[in-house]
């Protein structure tokens, strides 16, 4: 049986390792060093503008930082008002304090959010059309 | 082709000689085109995959250590693209099932009524239908002329585990070709 396997695969080295070899079409070499050429032609990519971009992923980052600290101050409060109430009063209130009146800064942050949206797409169209133009 | 030929045209590339880059293209056009075909079966598409590889050849040539020789880093970089292209589009091989593979009724039998041909073919077949990573080992081991060093490195794999896959995929053309290693049922056997 060990023979007959060691046959086998024999054969087969001998049938892949045979394997007819096809020739490049005559004007490969020539089609790829056009395709060279044309890459060495282009312009650099363009690198990130980091100076113009750090104040403004700096603002973003700071934030991001308020907006997570809020978050931890209401849930905190969250968690203290609820042990509050579960002391005090057999049914608590579902809804926590961070829903309740404060639909007011809820809109300040959508607002401040949009704003900045807005702010970054204008900065970014007028990066792209200076760096088009010039 | 000589390593120095090819270390001195990088380097003149390197400088800012564009065209000193003909001169890799020709010495590894056929290599490369025959590489990609082995991977897909399809002359086309090997030529745009060998265009692909030079051109990101170029793209990365200062990055090639000199501790290596050239085609070392030529091959891995060809491989690492074929594989990858091939994932996201797969080769149009065609698509047999096992039992319609033409397998020779004798194939040992060189005078007898076996046709080679037919035979080579069904052992191609049967390769390209492995699981990708046993078919990959297995075409860059007999690309390189049975050489699992040189295989390993294109493939960018540990020898043991080309080792372990060449093992895994003769097992698997063993159990597809049963004929041809005139075991009717290896696994019962």
């Amino acid at each position: 049986m060990r023979r007959l396997i060691r046959q086998g695969e024999h054969e087969i080295n001998h049938i892949l390792s045979g394997e007819d070899e096809i020739l490049p079409s005559s004007g490969f070499a020539v089609t790829v060093m056009h395709a060279v050429r044309r890459q060495a032609a282009a312009p650099p990519p363009i690198p990130f503008p980091w100076k113009r971009a750090l104040p403004g992923l700096l603002g973003a980052g700071l934030a991001v930082a308020l907006i997570l600290a809020e978050g931890v101050m209401a849930i905190a409060r969250f968690g203290r008002t609820s042990a509050t109430a579960q002391s005090s009063s057999p049914l608590p209130s579902l809804m926590p304090l961070v829903f309740h009146g404060r639909t007011e800064s809820a809109a300040i942050w959508a607002a401040l959010a949009l704003l900045v949206t807005l702010v970054s797409v204008k900065f970014s169209m007028r990066l792209a059309t200076d760096r088009a133009q010039g | 082709m000589s390593s120095s030929d090819d270390q001195a045209d990088v380097e003149r590339v390197l400088a800012g000689d564009v065209s000193a880059f003909e001169g890799i293209v020709l010495r590894w056009q056929g290599p490369l085109i025959n590489l990609a075909y082995r991977f897909c079966r399809d002359r086309g598409r090997a030529e745009e995959l060998a265009q692909e590889a030079f051109l990101r050849a170029y793209r990365s040539l200062a990055q090639w250590r000199k501790d290596a020789v050239f085609s070392t880093f030529l091959f891995a970089l060809a491989t690492n693209l074929y594989r990858s292209e091939l994932r996201r589009i797969p080769a149009r091989i065609v698509s047999v099932s096992l039992d319609s593979i033409a397998e020779p009724a004798d194939a040992r039998a060189y005078d007898g009524g076996l046709e080679d041909q037919d035979r080579d073919l069904a052992v191609r077949r049967a390769v390209d239908t492995l699981p990708a990573k046993y078919r990959e080992a297995l075409i860059l081991f007999y690309f390189h002329d049975l050489n699992i060093s040189t295989a390993a490195r294109s493939l960018g794999l540990p020898e043991g585990t080309v080792k372990a896959r060449l093992s895994r995929g003769r097992e698997l053309l063993r159990a597809k070709l049963p004929r041809l290693f005139a075991v009717p049922h290896l696994k019962e056997a």
